[in-house]
């Protein structure tokens, strides 16, 4: 009997090869987003689960209040750890002092490399997972020592054994190696910790750290802890929150710092904080496209019932005969749920095929590393189940309606498939095409809000801008490396500063003013800059003047940008005080604000000083009447001339810029993907249904050719009622895509209004997509040979 | 065998309710061939369609081997049909995705007859058909004349006590007509009642006993034995 069933069912398939071909086909290509999609959620929510004490590593942090905005901060105080141990000791297994984790030189024999790494308390070993290749986890007690992972110690070592070789660090001390770890997997939020180094190295040659006058007024370093075995994350929390309020001075106080523990299952997709309050992060886009993997399946689904109930009306006959010969219903209605399922399934094997294809190209739009999981039963459970469950949907309807027929009726063929059967089959089409519409404009949205970003005045040129970290030799060597490029044409000019142009890498407070209410806590973005950063970058000063070296006063003078004069409430601030601590300083200036943090946020009220020590950051302006090429080796050339040991390494401003839009472009990037995908479904459904319905009409067709109807009206008459339902989509659609992009979009301080535009671009598109086609099939039955489509009754 | 007495059946549809069998009654033996003549719109079909108990009748008594069915629910009529009745249809009703062989299986399935006697039984009657050389052929292949005999082969494969034939040879020509007929009357010289319904007066020739029928009664019924 079950073979009986598979053989009709794979003849059906056979026999009506264009259906089959859309009904698997746009089944598939809906199973398989689900699939990717559900994939990438796998991978998104089993960040980090790498770390064997995953559920008790927290990372301290704290929240401080600003011009009345409460910000969260991962920076803290060097003494946080110790102090934290000292106190709440018991609650904790380890509480662990680290650095920030970025680049650094390290060298061995001749060879230099720029990697990133971290200054750590040397139980860091314990804490997370590190799986030792060489050399044991205790490798972090001596000074002078260094862990490194496998990627670079093959670098350095190749094959060989590493333990007990000497590299340079920063070409200032000797470091041995006493382990080799395995490289920690992409999902993981401290992925690029590929060397650690001992904390206390970093004390050894940081001595003002320990002569802090106030150690708990500067944040510069990360604290990281492992909770005891049986402490409540909540609990203890709460208990060490006011850590660092009973340390700091009374100014520090008026900062309201908070410290809590934010729990490493939230440091990848809850990331965010706003005014204190955890606010998500990436949980956000695992929640979006989750959404959209659930819509798209349903307009596969939709298409599956309506193409296989359409086909199966043609089946009455069938059925008839089988009544007549013996069949009961249920075998009847098992037959069809049969064939269904059977689709459905060959639909599931079609998508892994489709997902191994389209994998490789996900990643590179969705920036990410999934794999399938071939060997983990869940994923096979939850693609055979959800393939049964599909094939079941998809064939009630026939099984339940067509089992239903009277076997006269139908071998008489008095079964004529009423107006209502139609009714279900336009809902689903005209949810179809809403679900399309609403994707498209939210795309299209997404892609607005990044271009008005994007177009956002910058205050400043970053054209032919370049950055380079500075060492204590080009510091030293600044104006002899400034004459020597200018003269041979590389660059027009340079400075050398505390941020480059695309972040703010220190922030002052206690400053003070005429007028200023002496309970605000302020925090500026400070920046310490030459002489030649406005010329370099290309500010523009709306009032005063710049910084020049022809006024030996400037060493105090201070440039405010436009937000900051207005913050400050200052009328006529040229020439105003502002002062420091004991020190008094004179506005020379304001300048046009710039945008160097977030492109979507405000531009914070920020200062500029002439510098006194070495920063951190050149920036150079290359000359635009060069070939980058040509001004870039020049530049490579003239640093390496004063820096042999260290790697040249120069960013592009325009480039860091674009990277602030990352996160929205790969967003607009996979909208797009689904909205293709979304729409392709779509067409392939109506395409389906619009074959079945002018073959439907085959009699009525010719019976109006053979009374004078032309082509052109027979395809008027078999569009028309697809139209009407893709309008009533858009009608349905605009609201429901106005509704949610304007929530998407209050997520930014700086964002675009949504163009009326936008929707009749996307229901004219829907349209025309629809009148295509619809055409195709529709002027294919309307030419047709009036005598045949008769003779077919 | 069969013994309907008063049977009735309408047709309703919002303005106007036709009468298909106005009190209709008569008896069949075992091992009789009737044919069923009559104008189109008679009630000779529908009269098929309650015997073949594809279809219920609105009054009237209607007992097979002896047992009332005329109240009996669809599973219990399938039950029935598919073990005592084979039909023979004017246009053959042959499912288009089964080959021959398929075809004729089916209803031995729907019985649950065992494979290897299934496959003994149709082709046997696929020899006793003649049409075995064709077994693996879809019904589009074959001919008229063929396809009809595939159907008969059909009706008859699980032996039933009953074949009910509506109009066998309307689609065919004369000659593959004429043989159908023939098939017909063997099948009932071996012992199947055979109830058609015709508009060939040469058809009817082959039966036993013709009832004519007029707006849903039985005129005239004339034996020929």
């Amino acid at each position: 009997m079950l073979r009986n069933y598979f053989k009709i069912a794979w003849r059906n398939i056979l026999v009506n090869k264009g259906s089959s071909a859309i009904n698997i086909g746009g089944l598939a290509v809906g199973m398989a987003v689900v699939m990717l999609i559900g994939l990438w959620i796998y991978n998104e929510l089993s960040f980090n689960k790498y770390h064997q004490n995953y559920d008790k590593i927290v990372q301290v942090m704290q929240h401080q209040t600003y011009n009345d905005v409460v910000g969260t901060q991962v920076a803290n105080p060097a003494v946080m750890a110790e102090t934290i141990r000292n106190e709440y000791g018991s609650d904790f297994k380890y509480v662990l002092q680290a650095s920030w984790n970025y680049d650094h030189a390290l060298s061995y024999k001749d060879k230099v490399f720029f990697k990133p790494g971290s200054y750590f308390e040397p139980e860091v070993t314990e804490m997370l997972t590190l799986n030792m290749l060489q050399g044991s986890r205790d490798g972090l007690k001596e000074m002078n020592s260094i862990m490194l992972s496998q990627s670079v110690a093959e670098v350095f070592f190749g094959k060989e054994n590493a333990i007990g070789e000497i590299m340079k660090l920063d070409d200032k001390v000797d470091v041995k190696v006493t382990g080799v770890y395995e490289d920690l997997p992409d999902a993981t939020t401290l992925q690029s910790l590929e060397f650690i180094v001992p904390w206390d190295l970093y004390l050894s040659y940081n001595s003002w750290i320990k002569d802090m006058e106030d150690p708990w007024g500067s944040n510069f370093t990360q604290t990281f802890a492992q909770l005891g075995d049986n402490s409540i994350l909540e609990t203890v929390s709460s208990k060490i929150k006011d850590v660092k309020l009973s340390k700091v001075t009374e100014e520090g106080r008026r900062y309201k710092p908070e410290v809590f523990l934010h729990p490493m299952s939230k440091w990848h997709l809850q990331s965010n904080f706003e005014n204190g309050i955890n606010t998500g992060g990436r949980i956000d886009n695992v929640w979006l496209f989750g959404i959209i993997g659930v819509f798209v399946l349903l307009l596969a689904c939709i298409n599956f019932m309506n193409l296989s109930t359409a086909r199966s009306e043609k089946r009455a006959k069938e059925v008839g005969i089988r009544k007549a010969v013996g069949s009961r219903r249920i075998q009847l209605i098992m037959q069809f749920f049969n064939e269904s399922i059977l689709i459905s399934c060959l639909a599931f094997i079609l998508s892994i095929l489709l997902v191994i294809i389209i994998l490789p190209f996900f990643n590179t739009i969705a920036d990410s590393k999934i794999t399938i999981l071939w060997a983990n039963p869940i994923f096979w459970v939850l693609g055979i189940g959800f393939s049964v469950l599909t094939g079941i949907i998809a064939g009630v309807y026939p099984a339940l309606y067509l089992s239903s027929f009277k076997p006269v009726k139908v071998l008489k063929g008095a079964i004529r498939i009423g107006r209502y059967a139609a009714i279900p089959r336009k809902i689903l089409v005209t949810s179809q095409f809403a679900i399309s519409i609403t994707l498209i404009i939210g795309t299209i949205v997404v892609y607005q809000q990044i271009q008005y970003a994007q177009n956002r005045p910058l205050g400043y040129e970053k054209n032919g801008l370049i950055s380079i970290n500075t060492t204590e030799e080009t510091h030293k060597h600044i104006e002899a490396i400034r004459t020597t490029l200018k003269g041979n044409g590389a660059i027009v000019e340079m400075t050398e500063t505390t941020s480059p142009m695309t972040a703010v890498y220190n922030t002052n407070g206690g400053f003070d003013w005429e007028g200023k209410d002496p309970n605000l806590p302020v925090d500026f973005p400070n920046n310490a800059v030459t002489e030649e950063y406005g010329k370099t970058i290309g500010w523009k000063i709306k009032k005063g003047r710049d910084f020049s070296r022809d006024f030996g006063a400037d060493s105090l003078a201070y440039i405010l940008n436009e937000s900051a004069a207005t913050f400050m409430n200052l009328k006529d601030p040229v020439g105003k005080i502002l002062r420091r601590g004991d020190r008094s300083f004179t506005i020379i200036g304001i300048v046009e604000d710039m945008l160097i943090q977030s492109p979507y946020k405000p531009v914070r009220p920020s200062l500029f000083h002439l510098l006194r020590r070495q920063e951190n950051t050149f920036i150079l302006k290359l000359n635009p009447a060069m070939s980058v090429n040509e001004s870039m080796s020049k530049v490579e050339a003239v640093f390496k001339n004063y820096n042999t040991s260290i790697p040249f390494v120069a960013n592009f401003v325009d480039e860091e810029f674009d990277k602030k839009f990352g996160n929205e472009k790969k967003i607009g990037q996979l909208a797009a993907f689904f909205t293709f995908l979304a729409i392709f479904i779509s067409c392939l459904g109506l395409f389906g249904l619009a074959s079945y319905v002018a073959e439907q009409r085959t009699k009525e067709i010719g019976i109006r050719k053979v009374l004078g109807a032309t082509v052109i009206k027979l395809w008027n008459m078999l569009s028309k009622d697809f139209l009407i339902l893709v309008i009533i989509a858009c009608a349905i659609a605009i609201p429901i895509a106005y509704y949610i992009m304007d929530g998407w979009l209050q997520k930014f301080d700086y964002r675009t209004s949504i163009s009326w535009w936008i929707s009749i671009f996307a229901c004219i598109g829907a349209l025309l997509i629809t009148i295509v086609t619809v055409s195709f099939q529709s002027i294919k039955a309307a030419r047709s040979n009036p005598i045949k489509s008769l003779k077919t009754e | 065998m069969i013994k309907i007495k008063d049977l009735e059946k309408y047709y309703k549809t919002e303005e106007l309710q036709t009468i298909a069998l106005n009190k209709l009654s008569f008896e069949v033996k075992q091992g009789e061939f009737i044919a069923v003549m009559g104008p189109s719109g008679c009630g000779k079909s529908t009269l098929l369609n309650i015997l073949g108990m594809l279809d219920d009748s609105d009054g009237g008594s209607f007992i097979f081997n002896g047992e009332e069915v005329i109240n009996y629910n669809e599973r219990k009529r399938a039950n029935i049909r598919k073990h005592n009745i084979g039909f023979v249809f004017q246009s053959f009703n042959l499912i288009d995705q089964l080959t021959v062989f398929e075809n004729v299986e089916l209803p031995l399935i729907y019985t649950g007859v065992k494979k290897a006697e299934r496959k003994k039984k149709v082709h046997d009657v696929l020899e006793k058909m003649q049409i075995m050389h064709r077994r693996k052929h879809f019904p589009q292949q074959l001919s008229g004349g063929q396809q009809q005999r595939v159907a008969v082969a059909r009706a008859v494969v699980n032996d039933p006590k009953l074949i009910l034939a509506d109009e066998p040879t309307g689609n065919l020509d004369s000659s593959n007509g004429n043989e159908v007929m023939e098939l017909l009357t063997e099948l009932n010289n071996q012992g199947a009642t055979i109830i058609m319904v015709t508009h060939s007066e040469h058809d009817a020739k082959y039966s036993h006993r013709i009832i004519r029928m007029l707006d849903g009664q039985k005129v005239t019924e004339n034996s020929l034995i």
